[in-house]
């Protein structure tokens, strides 16, 4: 199977997938609470009046499959109303700041996690069985275990209460003014500092082991021995030859493990009342803010399919065994 | 009949030792196991370790700090740290493995007709579980617990239900190796049905890499938990380790630097999780030959 194959009939799974998660989306909006509004009966802010009027405006009077015909129409116009908390169109409250913040937070982290996660595995497994592999191991996999809201509250007990380095939380500081460009930087990388810290420290066991593990198996394959023989340093051995092969499945891994990375992000944001998406995904569970919850459900599910496909297609290009299966 | 069920006996006695003779000899397993023992002991017998009950208010003054009468001091409405923190326990162990049991069961399930079916079968069960796969765990799961309401068994459900599908995708792969194998072949020949063939015959061949990953998946079901509780959607009825850093939150432990409100349930969640983890790590090294030394 050539590439453009591949891509096609990935391309054609992700689609049907795509209608898997609507259907599941639309009878978890739907169907499972008696019907949306019924909702809005915990927020004694609305009047009852306004449920009459939204059940006609989603056009719960129809039957389902009508409903559901509306749904998909409304997903790709992006229309998912207004926020009953905040009253703004639900499509602006995601696509801002937040979205751009949340995109920050978990971007950088995902990437300081792989390169400190390859560094940590390379001398590791240079050094299979040693003292400091087995503490690495160790210490890789308690922070594995550890709940990342629980560390980000260490962090700010020790970091921000007790030595007062760093604020106590916040996307930057509230009702501040700016010289300039540079000092809003610089006040907002302070913010982000310790949440940052916390969401490394959560993935970097799992970068390393990953990269440990496949090292050590690399490095028995005949072609390893062969470049030995030929007399290449170690050295060019492991960086050249060995590590080259190793990153293959750390790609592939890095992309399923994007949800759960963002699940440490919905977490982290919370504990440090940053203005991401997470924290927009709780409060709206908190207000009971349906059409914000359905259009954050939306805009990460189509990202997440996407980011999905992307990761498949760039690992067929990488690695061609993929396509001939 | 007595003769065969003997030699069975026997026979799973054999493995178990062998077994345990190879799992001894892993630290990693053996610290995992003696910490999970010291769990169990004392969610079992929390009704006689803990000093205090569960809802005993105003045994201490709010937010005092440790001292002798009390371990690890009082939360806000003066209750014991020490006997929340035992309390705290049969949560997560119980949510953790009725959780993983069950999503083990759904995913082991899925995986296991997705691949002895094959065709749109496969297709169509392989695109569900891509479907679970894709969208991050926490986006259904507060979905899903803020519609369904915080019980203990609605808590069990959710964390299920956002949590087989990578059981789902490994099991099925490795019906597809053992499928193909000569000894299920000639059990067709003979005549063996469908059922009989995915039940009796390949079944047996996943189960030790679906009881390897069950014990990964409490894991994950123990950090489910104290994620949802902490963001407060847990049962309120029942006291847990994400709970009490729910209150902490809230009350303004941090702010203030009560840090024996919120060290003792994170260690809590952070040794049991280790503990699984651990005896994860050591059944892996036992089962899968590549990493054996």
């Amino acid at each position: 199977m050539g590439l453009k194959e591949y891509a096609i009939r990935r391309g054609a799974e992700t689609i049907v997938t795509f209608f898997v998660l609507m259907l599941i989306g639309f009878f978890l909006f739907r169907v499972m609470p008696g019907d949306p509004t019924a909702i809005l009966i915990l927020n004694p802010k609305i009047p009852p009046q306004t449920r009459q009027m939204l059940r006609k405006q989603l056009g719960l009077d129809k039957p389902l499959e009508v409903q559901f015909l509306y749904f998909i129409k409304n997903f790709f116009k992006g229309q998912f109303g207004y926020s009953f908390h905040t009253g703004q169109p639900v499509i602006r409250m995601i696509l801002g700041y937040r979205l751009w913040n949340t995109l920050i937070l978990v971007g950088s982290s995902v990437v300081i996690a792989i390169l400190l996660g390859v560094l940590l595995g390379v001398i590791a497994a240079q050094r299979r069985g040693s003292k400091l592999d087995v503490s690495l191991i160790t210490v890789s996999l308690t922070f594995y275990s550890m709940p990342v809201f629980w560390l980000g509250m260490l962090l700010l007990i020790v970091f921000s209460v007790h030595y007062n380095i760093f604020p106590l939380g916040g996307t930057v500081s509230a009702g501040m003014h700016y010289s300039s460009w540079w000092s809003y930087a610089a006040d907002y990388l302070r913010h982000l500092t310790l949440p940052l810290i916390s969401l490394v420290l959560i993935q970097i066991g799992y970068n390393f082991l990953i990269v440990r593990n496949t090292l050590i198996d690399i490095l028995t394959e005949d072609y390893i021995s062969a470049v030995r023989a030929k007399g290449l340093p170690e050295k060019i051995v492991l960086y050249k030859h060995a590590l080259r092969n190793a990153m293959l499945p750390l790609t592939t891994i890095i992309a399923l493990e994007l949800a759960g990375i963002f699940t440490g992000a919905v977490l982290t944001e919370t504990v440090f009342s940053l203005d991401g998406l997470g924290s927009l995904l709780y409060e709206a569970v908190d207000t009971r803010d349906y059409p914000v919850l359905q259009g954050l459900f939306a805009l990460i599910m189509v990202s997440f399919l996407v980011a999905n496909y992307a990761a498949d297609i760039i690992y067929a290009l990488l690695d061609p065994r993929v396509r001939y299966k | 009949m007595a003769a065969i069920i003997e030699e069975y006996l026997s026979e799973m006695k054999r493995k178990a030792a062998d077994f345990w003779s190879l799992y001894r000899r892993n630290k990693f397993g053996m610290v995992g196991l003696v910490i999970l023992l010291f769990f169990v002991f004392l969610a079992v017998a929390a009704d006689y370790i803990a000093p205090y009950g569960q809802w005993q208010t105003n045994v201490a003054p709010p937010f005092s700090p440790p001292s002798r009468q009390h371990l690890l001091g009082a939360d806000e409405m003066g209750r014991d740290l020490f006997s929340l923190f035992i309390y705290g326990s049969r949560v997560s162990l119980i949510i953790g493995i009725t959780a993983a049991l069950l999503s083990t069961f759904i995913g082991g399930l899925v995986g296991l007709i997705s691949g002895y079916m094959g065709g749109w079968v496969d297709d169509l069960l392989m695109r569900v579980t891509e479907a679970f796969l894709a969208i991050p765990a926490i986006v259904l799961m507060i979905i899903f617990a803020a519609i369904l309401g915080p019980s203990f068994t609605n808590i069990i459900m959710v964390i299920a239900i956002v949590s087989w599908a990578p059981i789902a995708r490994i099991i099925r792969s490795q019906v597809l190796v053992v499928k193909e194998l000569p000894y299920v072949e000639a059990a067709r020949s003979v005549g063996a049905g469908s059922g009989r063939l995915m039940f009796k015959h390949i079944f047996p061949n996943v189960t030790p890499l679906l009881f390897a990953n069950m014990i990964l998946q409490i894991s994950g079901a123990i950090l489910a938990e104290a994620a949802l509780s902490f963001l407060g959607l847990g049962d309120p009825h029942h006291t847990s380790w994400g709970m009490l850093l729910h209150y902490a939150y809230d009350n303004g432990a941090l702010a203030a630097g009560y840090w024996w409100y919120v060290v003792p349930p994170g260690v809590g969640i952070l040794l049991l999780v280790l503990s699984f983890v651990f005896i994860g790590y050591a059944l892996d090294e036992i089962v899968n030959p590549r990493l054996r030394h």
